[in-house]
């Protein structure tokens, strides 16, 4: 994405970790086993009684957080609605396979197959709000949110609206997990000597909701600024350290400018191995921070990795508490560097206004 | 099966079907209005309960536009259950 004036004028998530309001929990929460769990609010004092009954746990967090995120911005209905997720709407999906093969193929409930589509969480945002505004969601695996992002910024940088919702939600069930584990992603057995240890082989699985108000106007509104949102797909290890310098100068920046490193690293050995080779490279004066062991890895995970960088830009203080890490200087820029799966790269700048 | 236990029986179904948290079973009026301004069921928890019918009591609807009475309430969801089971009566 070219340089554009995109200013973040709201954030609300829902991550493992206690942040819905705004506070954190006394300390740090860890994995149970070799998977995170969100910690959820009372979902009464956002959404009607009578609409959340027929909704599945990640409705609730993707819908809770969008409402959250609107309220803080004090905008009613956005100009538009867009956002990203992986895995969809995994439990109403498997509601909907088990009745096919509890049922025998006869007598389907409609309920879960209309909510195991992906864009359920952007639809059900829109029918509370009641917004006929602008609705997409993208589903792209580790590049989900950053598309989402990227339409957003391109909205607004082409003033099709003002202001536009932009969020990314992916949950973790109990049969995905089981399935992913037996891929191999996660470690077989939790790690007591932290989460970024390599005696095991495999992540933590993870999940989270987090929705972002972006707006084109300058003003008291703002919290913070998008710079820059770059993806890019399957590049070896060695390449990812030109890729980082051609988007950092395309913004007329060098590493030199940035403040703090966001990194995606996951506690796999193999995973984190480009971020060691980059820490050697190029950010070998940078202070460099990891997000994963608050939140886990899931694909759309750097939604809460600009979650984070957001609270930090406001308050590095908080840098102590959730990364045992102190930040000695004015956070301005932060560089978000995070892949999925070695596939699905991504580059997000962010900082001050 | 009594009209009774069959009225309390539907009572649990549903509200384990429909999720409705707050709402136990015996808050449920046998001649309470299922729809709009008695337990608030809408078109889609309509074709939950056809399903619901036919899955536990193995009774169809026959004719879609009986629904609005054979779903009124609890009680007329027993008594059409008791006409049309099968093994029963009045079944078919």
């Amino acid at each position: 994405m070219e340089e554009a004036n995109i200013y973040i004028n709201a954030v609300a998530g829902i991550s493992p970790q206690s942040v819905f309001n705004e506070g954190f929990s006394q300390s740090v929460i860890k994995p149970s086993g070799n998977r995170f769990v969100c910690m959820e609010p009372d979902y009464d004092e956002l959404i009607d009684a009578k609409l959340i009954r027929r909704m599945s746990r990640i409705i609730k967090m993707g819908t809770a957080a969008a409402l959250k995120c609107l309220q803080q911005a004090n905008v009613e209905i956005p100009g538009g609605i867009v956002m990203g997720t992986a895995y969809g709407c995994l439990q109403d999906t498997e509601i909907f396979l088990k009745r096919i093969i509890d049922y025998k193929e006869e007598m389907l409930t409609p309920t879960a197959f209309i909510q195991s589509t992906h864009n359920t969480v952007g639809a059900q945002i829109a029918l509370l709000l009641q917004c006929h505004n602008y609705n997409n969601t993208f589903v792209q695996s580790g590049h989900s949110f950053e598309s989402a992002l990227l339409d957003g910024a391109l909205l607004l940088k082409e003033d099709e609206m003002n202001e536009v919702l932009v969020g990314a939600a992916d949950e973790i069930t109990p049969a995905s997990h089981a399935i992913l584990e037996r891929f191999g992603l996660y470690k077989k057995q939790a790690g007591d000597n932290g989460f970024y240890n390599y005696t095991s082989k495999g992540t933590v699985a993870g999940e989270g909701a987090c929705f972002f108000l972006l707006s084109n106007v300058q003003g008291e509104k703002n919290i913070a600024k998008l710079n820059g949102i770059e993806t890019f797909l399957d590049v070896p290890d060695e390449e990812v350290e030109n890729k980082i310098n051609q988007f950092l100068a395309a913004h007329h920046l060098s590493i030199n400018d940035i403040d703090l490193i966001i990194a995606g690293r996951n506690g796999d050995k193999k995973n984190d191995a480009v971020y060691d080779m980059l820490d050697k490279n190029i950010f070998t004066d940078k202070q460099t921070i990891n997000y994963k062991h608050l939140c886990g890895e899931y694909p759309t995970s750097s939604s809460f990795a600009l979650w984070l960088a957001l609270k930090l830009v406001k308050d590095a203080g908080a840098a102590q508490f959730l990364c045992n890490q102190i930040i000695n200087r004015d956070v301005k820029k932060i560089l978000i560097y995070n892949h999925y799966l070695h596939t699905y790269h991504s580059l997000l700048l962010a900082g001050a206004c | 099966m009594e009209k009774a236990q069959l009225m309390e029986n539907l009572k649990k179904q549903i509200v384990a079907q429909f999720n409705l948290k707050k709402i136990n079973p015996e808050d449920i009026g046998n001649d309470q209005p299922l729809f709009v301004e008695g337990l608030g069921l809408d078109s889609i928890d309509a074709l939950e309960l056809i399903v619901l019918l036919q899955q536990e009591y193995k009774v169809k609807l026959a004719n879609p536009e009986d629904g609005p009475k054979v779903f009124a309430s609890v009680s007329t969801m027993a008594d059409y259950i008791l006409k049309h089971q099968p093994g029963n009566a009045n079944g078919q």
